[in-house]
């Protein structure tokens, strides 16, 4: 973030803010291709490459995953000499929305499942969500209307069949969500309130205050927790096991309890493991829970699974960059719907709020590279959020619909109300992932993909609301058709024998095989596999 | 990517004495000394309820229950990391409550200690997001569910007022069951249901 040094400081350009009611609108003259090309973090100089082994040999990717994706696995055959072996029928890897709504469907329909989860069940961007989950219920709305919406925003790169089937289930999403007992934000008539997102044609949002993830997950915990589904938590996926004709049979999962292996035996596995954000793609900061380290993309790939759109992430344009502890820390899209504008370091409006968000980040991102960007005395720049304006506009509506910002606004000592928090974009979401089809089944027999893990769906780019969605409507599907196809399904043998072909690979393609993955977490954890359970012993 | 001028706060965390610049959290503060800490950090904001600590401060004697992502390190400070507690026993299905007419009844087989509770406040007090849990119970234990719930709006199922409260009564659960039903038995929007009728008589669909 160097070169975005010169900028207004922080004391001098607040002191230029004044909370206006009206601002005049952007006068946008940069073509929107342009915009992208020339600041969008996907086309930062040098930072795609082409990965040398796997499915998608000769592809795209950014390095930093291509160096996990082509890294080397953490265990080879000796360590799992005298592991037990847990049986089950169905193994669902992850345990956010996705995994949660797989299992209970799978669990429903009478099939044996294992939960395995990195950390707690329920530790996921799940819980994070804020903004809501798009269904089409408005009279003025349509399935084709979102259908077209979603194309749009992904810039026609999203696999059609996925995206129209995702966008006919979403009522029944919704149906099915308040029937495991989660609310949704109504009028006075108990109907559910809806709001536009940016790239939606139609309000199509629905919520639950700025809670709707937490809402959502904790009830779905609670419905995983009242089932007869066994979990193992602590217990990360460190390699998928494999029968004899590569299909996939189950998964090595790491016990952090007691530093031990367990092997699961399973007719089928559906991994949900989300998203990528702590790698920290291009060094940006990063609004995603502790354990989202693409380490679903590693375990499938190494499987031969064929994945997608390994280029294309998104940075939400309104995380919080200042103060530096909550760099990162995001606020949901739902203020800018809600009519808050945000104003560069001369009080000016420079893009229309309620483009999509590879827009309106790369926007951001112009300002700041440009000179009209606030700067601090830590070295973080932003622009304004200008939620004291939208308070002006409409009175009160802030603290009533956007409890998780006011409370933001304290632990960052710097109330919303009053004063502007300060943006830049964060690194958000991972557009591409696993290729699947409409039951959430990936190119490896018996492996399952479904959620942020997957790819297809959002093509580059997502609306805000689709990937609740996603979650829901292809975990539900995964675990209705692996429950339905594991009967008379029998592994004879199971094993890692294909980290003998990734390494055969990776030596042919002289890959440098010192990185070790799944990365599991972040590096600021240091996380070794000798931590106890009070991870006090000291790493040096 | 500290300063390197940034004042430095002496804390002791799980018993370790740890100096560190006052705007990291507890958490930040670990890693910043060379600790790994990979149990009980979940979202990072607040929300997931994992990192629960116990604090004391310098010059006071009060014990007080919080989130360690949330709580920045102050001098003198000291902090324990608490182990996650084992799920509370209390079960159910929504599925097999028949109607809302027998909500409050299996209410009190489920929770059967929620009529017991004495009122002590210890799971008010041990509340890191300030949720009046004890009336919370009291509402629930009256069949006032949907008022119930609504004070639960906040709760990360951090699980400290399960862990404070002498009869066992797990509120945080009381708070979601009573949250749960409400959805169950009385989320009817008109607006949805009447675009799944739609659905259901296949007028309309996709073209791709
Ligand atoms: C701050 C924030 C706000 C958001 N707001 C919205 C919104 O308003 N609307 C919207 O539609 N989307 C939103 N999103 C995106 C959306 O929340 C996520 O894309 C979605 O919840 C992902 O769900 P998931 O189940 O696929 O993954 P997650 O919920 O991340 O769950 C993945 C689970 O897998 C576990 N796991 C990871 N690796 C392993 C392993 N090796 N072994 C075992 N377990 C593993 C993790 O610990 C976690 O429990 C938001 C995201 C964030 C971060
Ligand atoms: S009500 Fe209980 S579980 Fe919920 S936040 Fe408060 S202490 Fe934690
Ligand atoms: S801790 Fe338990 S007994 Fe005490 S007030 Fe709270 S619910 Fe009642």
């Amino acid at each position: 973030m160097s070169k975005n040094n010169q900028g207004i400081a922080y004391d001098k350009a607040l002191k230029k803010y004044s909370a206006r009611k009206e601002v005049p609108a952007a006068e946008e003259t940069l073509a929107p291709e342009t915009l992208l090309k020339q600041f969008h973090p996907d086309y930062f100089p040098d930072s795609i490459i082409n990965l040398k082994v796997g499915a998608n040999k000769g592809e795209a990717c950014h390095h930093q995953l291509a160096a996990m994706l082509q890294s080397d696995a953490r265990i080879d055959e000796s360590d799992l000499a005298g592991a037990p072996i847990i049986e089950t029928d169905i193994l669902v890897i992850g345990g956010g929305g996705a995994g949660c709504a797989a299992a209970l469907m799978a669990a429903e329909a009478g099939a044996r499942v294992t939960l395995a989860t990195k950390l707690r069940l329920g530790d996921s961007n799940t819980v994070m969500a804020e903004g809501g989950i798009q269904a089409s219920i408005e009279q003025g709305d349509t399935p084709q209307m979102h259908f077209e919406d979603t194309i749009k925003a992904g810039h026609h790169f999203s696999d059609k069949e996925l995206v129209a089937e995702m966008v006919m289930d979403a009522p029944e999403v919704i149906r099915w969500l308040i029937q495991q007992g989660m609310q949704f934000d109504l009028d006075k008539y108990g109907d559910l309130l809806t709001r536009r997102a940016g790239g939606t044609s139609a309000a199509r949002v629905v919520y639950y205050r700025d809670y709707t993830g937490l809402e959502m997950m904790r009830v779905l915990r609670e419905a995983v927790l009242n089932s007869n589904i066994e979990i193992l938590d602590y217990s990360p996926a460190v390699e998928l096991l494999a029968n004899e004709s590569g299909h996939c049979a189950g998964a090595v999962l790491s016990s952090l309890k007691d530093c031990s292996y367990n092997l699961v035996r399973a007719k089928s596995v559906i991994v949900a493991t989300g998203g990528i954000g702590r790698m920290h793609i291009n060094q940006f900061p990063t609004s995603n829970h502790f354990g989202a380290t693409a380490d679903g993309l590693v375990l499938a790939y190494r499987l031969g699974a064929k994945l997608r759109d390994l280029d294309s992430f998104q940075y939400h344009p309104s995380g919080l960059s200042h103060p530096q502890h909550m760099a990162g820390h995001l606020i949901t899209e739902g203020v800018r719907s809600a009519g808050a504008y945000m104003l560069n370091a001369h009080g000016e409006r420079f893009v229309g709020e309620l483009k999509t968000r590879d827009h309106v980040s790369s926007a951001i991102l112009r300002e700041c590279v440009e000179g009209r960007g606030i700067t601090t005395p830590d070295g973080a720049i932003g622009v304004w959020l200008d939620t004291p304006g939208l308070e002006l506009r409409e009175p009160g509506m802030l603290a009533q619909r956007f409890p998780k910002l006011i409370e933001l606004g304290k632990k960052s000592g710097i109330n919303p109300l009053k004063v502007p928090p300060l943006i830049y974009p964060t690194l958000h979401y991972q557009n591409g992932g696993v290729v699947i089809d409409p039951n959430g089944l990936s190119s490896v027999k018996g492996l399952y993909c479904v959620g942020e893990v997957s790819g297809g769906i959002h093509g580059k780019n997502r609306i805000m609301g689709n990937a609740l969605l996603e979650i829901i409507s292809f975990g539900r599907r995964s675990g209705e058709h692996a429950a339905a196809n594991c009967h008379g399904v029998k592994h004879k043998k199971i094993s890692i024998e294909h980290l003998s072909d990734l390494r055969r690979e990776l030596t042919q393609a002289n890959m440098p095989m010192d990185l070790q993955g799944p990365l599991l977490f972040p590096e600021c954890a240091k996380f070794e596999n000798d931590s106890d359970y009070d991870g006090l012993h000291k790493n040096r | 990517m500290q300063k390197q001028d940034e004042l430095l706060v002496n804390v002791t965390i799980n018993g370790k004495e740890i100096a560190a610049p006052s705007s990291l959290s507890t958490i930040q503060a670990l890693w910043h000394a060379g600790y790994p800490r990979v149990k009980s950090v979940g979202c990072l904001e607040g929300v997931c309820g994992s990192c629960r600590i116990m604090v004391r401060r310098k010059e006071s004697n009060q014990v007080s229950m919080e989130l360690g992502c949330q709580t920045l390190i102050e001098e003198g400070m000291q902090v324990n990391f608490l182990v996650f507690p084992t799920p509370t026993h209390h079960t159910y299905d929504l599925n097999t409550i028949k109607s809302s007419w027998e909500v409050q009844g299996r209410f009190h087989k489920i929770f059967p200690e929620a009529e017991h509770c004495r009122h002590c406040g210890g799971c008010n007090r041990s509340c890191p997001k300030g949720i009046e849990v004890e009336r919370g119970v009291e509402l629930a234990s009256k069949g006032r569910f949907r008022e119930a719930g609504e004070l639960f709006i906040e709760c990360v199922m951090c699980n400290f007022c399960m862990t404070a409260c002498p009869e066992t009564i797990a509120p945080n659960h009381v708070g979601l069951f009573s949250r749960r039903v409400t959805a169950y038995f009385h989320t009817r929007p008109g607006n949805l249901i009447s675009r799944l009728e739609t659905l259901r008589k296949g007028d309309l669909d996709v073209k791709k």
